[in-house]
């Protein structure tokens, strides 16, 4: 209160002084006030940087105020927040924001008095700034594509991403590493590609084919196969945050969840053109005549969280949920951090908060909206099914309604002779008296209704069919998103949804290209100019999140940060040949697998020579592949497959295999139940698990699959006591060492046979001696112990009794493949 | 096995190519190390697995942590910020100026009138803290702990609530105290995990994120452990294959892998190796941290593990046994702390008297006062209170308004209030025998010092040896930090 008044006594004091010396002088914007502000404000209200969207160096944004609105009033000094800012008796709101910085008394009311006689500008400051960002940031330049080098000593080039990479290498003093083993490059593409190693049968019709080009040959095949949806569908995945369930609090399932799963193993096992990919699951409901599936395309922006904890605001959450797709949005597609601007302008790239949420406002409008979608085979025979059994509980029920309505006609008159007239409703007053042989039907009808409804064995019947009908069996739906209501959108002072800006429209990041469409923008224009040639980032981004999967590293190792904080690219150039050959192949994702698996650098030995690790540890220049341990969901894929017990079948719900017992007692209130799935629904392969937020399958989070609570570009690869505790013990993980060791156990081969062709099996590749000598011992040593213990033999197949065959050498197997499923190597892609 | 002797033959003729025998000794490490190094952890490069022992910034008072978590938010007004005046205007309405810019999960505005609160409270210790008659086994540690009655928070409903204690921000995704510690630091424990958690009562709103390790790496998240049965998932081998088999099986593992190493020199394959060696040393170690034999009875009735538990109809505690659950996961907690465990995290749900307040209340007291009172006192008696922190913690507190959800007139609970509540620390460098903080006198808004999660954050990191602004990680192109973008460390907690 205190310095308000002094602050007020100076104006008066100051105009006063004025007066005194004649008239009330005109304050002179240019040479009185804009010093003022050049001085204190510019440094972070300027063309370089504009703080809560600001600029105070000239006339017309000064007008136009900032993020929270105007900040000067013409006329009205105590109604414009600039005076309230400078004059800094709000810590809060204080600028500039450090006490001793404050602007002179003298100042402010200078600053004051010209408010009050109207904040005149000269013309020149009128002009619009216009002001277009530029960068000379890599990433916001426009691809251009590199010509592919022509050397004659490039010899072990297969193709031009080896020209790229080799003229790399050779300038770090690097030799490319000679090429995998045939078998070795056989499982690589097996599990780069479909994420499971190659059968037996397989691995015969690869080593058959001995003409030039066989290779090549299996890399289509492969290609081919339904399996490459479900691998790549599980890189997607991570990207879209799916899960099952809604994740606060009570976790309530998502029950038609899955129909994205299936749109997207569908959309990549016929090769959609990403561009295409990314429209549809961005605004496949904005598309003409939207069809069912790209309507389902759209559940790529309904995973984000829902809470329906009692007692929440309810639009927090779902601003929440638009900021999630916005941030997504941005991070999958462009590589861009824009989730930083949230709260305050991009700290370190050209992003203002304005420009936040502009790109907010494409989603700001958006409902979710459940629709019913086509049953899949199998589907409707069950819906049917499920509907004829809800009719015949439902037939019995309306039977006995039917006959307590029988009965209640036959002594109507007697009823109707009790009734009290008084207390009854007018129409049925009317009806007292007549006999019911003389009412019409209609009369007759509507008394027998007014008995039922009095009626207790009536209500109680109703009652339970009212009930019935609530469990009656749906017909399955897709979660999609829609277009609603339009919503305005204001800037979230620091990202607080309760402290509304200005009003802003839909718009892009200004330093990229403008969007080719003229008009409206919605989301479908987004999607468009996403996938448009003119944008530099998405080709880079998907190109180098392609490269990332089948190399551990990505040409930029920061996936998800193309911006100025991100890392630079390790070879601009491939990268860039990568993105427009994407681009230039239709779009097509398994040309570009196609195009990176054929190359020399792809089918490098991934042995690591200890020079090469020392020039270059973390393999950046890729004189060598790289050894992966195998993703969560692709580690259970490997023990199903290789002891045989894995599921063909593609697509279809997620299904809950078994965990140990406990896990979902560890959600809210035991609010989740965990229905362990039966016959072969527990042989399916992990990208179908069932994915609940607050109690995640264990043996998946043990191998680093990501919560599902944000987008995850690139998985962490952990290697920790618990997951070698899990692949020795977890029941899923046990029941296929022990189905292999019983299929060992049941070979008609002499032992040693057995040994090496079950090592072949788990590896692809043939023992060494000396590893041969080792399993050898092993299994030998397995036998002594059961044959000391026979006892402890049986117990392996106590719950599975088996009365045939010698417990002991079965026994003694099954713990072999325990450890053959153990080794380091199966879980890792050479 | 269809794979034809033949063709195999064939393809070892192809004649296969000589591999490298040498290993990369020592310098494969610079690869599996990436991770830490990108993110500047401090300390020694030699030994980089995630847990390896990294010098803190300062000298810390703290080696180790036990967080005591009563899900929910236990009533402050009962237990430990006594507000006579409430007694005096009960049945009366707030100044409309105290509700007027508040967010409430289920009051009703309208209707909301002040409840009383029946507790007694008197002054305990040397330093004559109130505490309330419904934990007086805990108020014989009243110079040990440090109370602060003014803790706030911006969440107001338990999940991000949970998230916002846990982790610091009310998001899903970040790491959590304990995993941020571990991060820091490593863990002692060459046995054990350095960072585990037990659970009593029903689960938590938050479940397993509560002890995420977030987007740091898996290793960090906290492994739960059960007090009876298989202490460790898939700890136990399967049936028939007994500790003999065991040893066999991890010195075949080892010798294939070996050998494996020595053909591709890959500085992973140690780690799995390591891996293997730790996951058979916990096969032994974790059986016996659950095994109770070896305490005394003595101890066993000072936690109360054999208590006989009161019925109690409906009530939220999560059912028949928690006395037992809790107690022992108290002792637990100790034991850990004594095998060089770093961060214990003890849970327990719930805590959210919405309704029926004074019997409720009064149950999960019982169940908690006695075995945490127990903890304190057995971790000073054996030297380990100093070096310990034990802090008793909730998501926020509930408000001296009844709650009338619904327009309803039976009022019988509190509401949840995050605006100002009570936890308490006590041990690893925490100057105990003291309160800090002061609420108005109806307990509603806070008058002095007051503490946001995030600046306990900062003090809890303080007393580990750590800076929080520099603990930090690289995610998505941010430095991020357990303590968001804020939090000062609370000198006054500090001995």
């Amino acid at each position: 209160m205190k310095i308000k008044i002094s602050v007020l006594f100076l104006i008066v004091f100051s105009v006063a002084t004025q007066a005194q010396s004649g008239e009330i002088s005109k304050i002179d914007y240019v040479s009185q006030i804009k010093p003022i502000l050049v001085k204190n404000c510019v440094s972070c209200h300027g063309s370089e940087k504009q703080k809560g969207g600001l600029r105070l160096d000239f006339g017309d944004p000064i007008l136009k105020g900032g993020n929270s609105g105007a900040i000067v009033v013409p006329g009205k000094s105590k109604e414009s927040k600039i005076i309230h800012a400078i004059s800094g008796k709000d810590s809060e709101s204080r600028m500039p924001p450090e006490p001793k910085d404050l602007i002179s008394a003298d100042h402010v009311a200078l600053i004051s008095t010209w408010i009050d006689q109207g904040a005149v500008f000269p013309k020149q400051e009128m002009v619009a700034s216009g002001v277009v960002k530029k960068s000379d940031h890599w990433s916001f330049k426009p691809i251009v594509n590199p010509p592919v080098p022509q050397n004659a000593s490039f010899k072990w080039a297969r193709n031009p991403i080896d020209v790229f990479v080799y003229e790399q290498m050779l300038r770090e003093g690097l030799e490319p590493s000679q090429e995998a083993e045939p078998l070795t490059l056989l499982r690589r593409i097996y599990l780069d590609l479909i994420g499971v190693p190659p059968t037996q049968s397989e691995i015969d019709m690869f080593l058959n084919d001995k003409l030039p080009g066989s290779y090549e040959r299996a890399v289509d095949r492969v290609l081919d196969s339904p399996r490459y949806g479900e691998k790549w569908a599980r890189y997607w995945l991570d990207l879209a945050r799916y899960a099952d369930s809604d994740g606060y609090e009570k976790d309530t399932g998502r029950p038609y969840a899955w129909r994205y799963r299936q749109w997207l193993i569908d959309a990549l096992n016929a090769d959609m053109p990403f561009d295409q990919f990314a429209i549809e699951q961005l605004a496949g409901d904005l598309l003409q005549n939207a069809s069912l599936d790209q309507k389902t395309a759209t559940g790529f922006h309904r995973n984000t969280l829902t809470n329906k904890e009692g007692g929440v605001d309810q639009e927090q959450f779902r601003v929440e949920a638009v900021v999630d797709r916005a941030n997504t949005t941005a991070k999958v597609f462009l590589g861009l951090t824009l989730g930083c601007a949230q709260c305050h302008d991009h700290k370190y790239d050209p992003i203002s908060q304005r420009e936040y949420y502009q790109f907010f406002a494409f989603f700001n409008s958006d409902m979710e909206v459940n629709i019913p979608a086509s049953p899949l085979p199998g589907e409707q025979e069950l819906f049917d099914r499920q509907l004829e059994q809800h009719k015949s509980k439902l037939a019995p029920i309306k039977a006995s309604l039917d006959a307590r309505k029988k009965e209640i006609q036959k002594d109507l008159d007697e009823w109707m002779s009790k009734l009290n007239k008084d207390s009854l409703p007018t129409k049925i007053k009317t009806l007292v008296g007549i006999p019911s042989s003389k009412m019409t039907a209609v009369q007759k009808n509507e008394l027998e209704s007014y008995r039922l409804s009095l009626d207790d064995k009536a209500k109680a019947i109703q009652k339970q069919l009212g009930d019935l009908e609530k469990n009656a069996p749906v017909q399955t739906m897709t979660q999609t998103l829609a277009l609603g209501k339009p919503r305005k959108t204001n800037i979230h002072i620091r990202g607080d949804f309760l402290r509304k800006g200005v009003e802003v429209e839909p718009g892009t990041p200004s330093v990229l290209p403008l969007p080719v469409a003229k008009g409206e923008l919605r989301r479908f224009e987004l999607a468009q100019w996403i996938t448009g040639n003119e944008n530099p980032l998405t080709r880079r981004v998907i190109a180098n999140w392609v490269w990332h999967k089948f190399f551990g590293r990505g040409i930029v190792p920061t996936l998800e940060d193309f911006g100025t904080q991100g890392e630079k690219p390790s070879n601009p150039k491939l990268l860039d040949y990568l993105a427009t050959t994407l681009s230039d192949n239709n779009w097509s994702l398994k040309s570009l697998h196609r195009l990176i698996v054929s190359s020399a650098v792809y089918r490098q030995s991934s042995t690591v020579e200890p020079e090469k690790l020392r020039k270059d540890p973390y393999n950046v220049f890729l004189s060598r592949q790289s050894r992966l341990r195998i993703d969560a969901e692709g580690v259970r894929d490997v023990f199903l497959s290789v002891s045989g017990l894995i599921d063909q079948r593609i697509g279809g719900q997620s299904v809950k295999p078994p965990q140990p017992p406990g896990i979902s007692e560890l959600t809210y209130a035991n609010a989740v139940k965990w229905n362990e799935s039966k016959g072969l629904d527990r042989y399916r392969r992990g990208v179908y698990i069932w994915f609940q937020r607050t109690s995640p399958y264990p043996t998946l989070m043990m191998f680093d699959a990501p919560d599902s609570n944000l987008a995850c570009v690139r998985r962490e690869r952990s290697n920790t006591p618990l997951q070698a505790l899990a692949l020795m013990n977890d029941v899923v993980f046990f029941e296929c060492s022990k189905a292999l060791g019983l299929s060992l156990a049941g070979s008609a081969q002499p032992p040693l046979n057995t040994i090496r062709a079950a090592f072949v099996d788990c590896l692809s590749r043939l023992p060494s001696e000396r590893e041969m000598a080792q399993m050898e011992n092993l299994l030998a040593e397995f036998k002594r112990h059961y044959q000391s213990n026979p006892d402890l033999a049986l117990k392996v197949f106590e719950n599975a009794p088996d009365p045939k065959g010698d417990a002991v050498v079965r026994a003694s197997w099954v713990a072999f493949a325990r450890v053959l499923l153990n080794l380091d190597e199966v879980i890792v892609r050479d | 096995m269809t794979l034809s002797q033949k063709m195999l033959d064939e393809y070892r003729l192809q004649g296969r190519r000589s591999f490298l025998t040498n290993q990369a000794s020592g310098l494969g490490l610079l690869a599996a190390a990436s991770l830490l190094q990108e993110n500047q952890v401090q300390g020694s490069a030699q030994d980089l697995s995630p847990f390896a022992i990294r010098a803190p910034h300062f000298a810390p008072k703290a080696k180790s942590a036990i967080c005591i978590y009563l899900e929910g938010a236990p009533s402050q007004i009962d237990l430990f910020d006594p507000k006579p005046k409430l007694n005096e205007l009960n049945g009366q309405k707030l100044p409309e100026s105290m509700t007027k810019n508040v967010r409430f999960a289920f009051i009703q505005k309208e209707g909301a009138r002040i409840l009383g609160c029946p507790r007694q409270f008197s002054k305990h210790g040397g330093c004559g803290m109130e505490i309330s008659d419904f934990l007086p086994h805990l108020a014989t540690c009243a110079d040990d702990i440090s109370l602060v009655r003014s803790m706030h928070t911006e969440a107001f409903n338990h999940h991000p609530g949970q998230l916002m204690m846990n982790t610091g921000t009310p998001n899903f995704g970040r790491p959590s105290m304990g995993s941020w510690i571990n991060y820091g630091l490593g863990s002692p424990s060459k046995n054990l995990p350095g960072y585990v958690v037990l659970s009593a009562g029903r689960g938590t709103s938050g479940g397993t994120s509560n002890w995420s390790s977030g987007f740091l790496p898996t290793p960090y998240t906290g492994v739960l452990f059960r007090n009876q049965g298989e202490p460790v998932l898939n700890l136990n081998n399967p049936q028939g294959l007994d500790v003999g088999i065991q040893k066999a099986s991890i010195e075949g593992i080892r010798n294939l892998n070996s050998i494996r190493n020595e053909m591709v020199g890959d500085p992973e394959i140690n780690s799995r190796i390591a891996s293997y060696e730790l996951a058979f040393r916990m096969q032994s170690a974790a059986p016996e941290l659950i095994d109770l034999k070896s305490e005394t009875k003595q101890t066993l009735d000072a936690y109360g593990l054999y208590r006989e538990e009161p019925e109690l109809k409906a009530s939220r505690g999560g059912g028949k046994g928690q006395f037992h659950s809790f107690a022992s996961n108290c002792l637990l907690a100790r034991r850990l702390v004594e095998r060089g465990v770093r961060f214990v995290s003890l849970f327990h749900a719930s805590w959210d008297h919405h309704s029926n307040l004074n019997a409720e209340l009064k149950q999960n007291c019982m169940m908690a006062d006695q075995p945490v009172a127990a903890l304190i006192k057995d971790l000073k008696q054996r030297g380990l209170l100093d070096s310990t922190l034990v802090i008793w913690l909730s998501e926020f507190g509930r408000t001296p308004l009844g709650e009338n959800r619904g327009g309803s007139t039976n009022v019988t609970g509190r509401d949840h209030h995050p605006f100002a509540f009570s936890i308490w620390m006590a041990g690893g460098g925490i100057k105990g025998g003291q309160v800090i903080g002061k609420t108005d006198e109806l307990g509603w808004n806070i008058v002095e010092d007051p503490i946001h999660i995030n600046d306990l954050h900062a003090t809890l990191l303080h007393l580990f040896g750590m800076d929080h602004l520099k603990l930090s990680y690289k995610f998505q192109g941010r430095d991020f930090r357990l303590t968001d973008v804020a939090g000062k460390v609370v000198n006054k907690l500090l001995a």
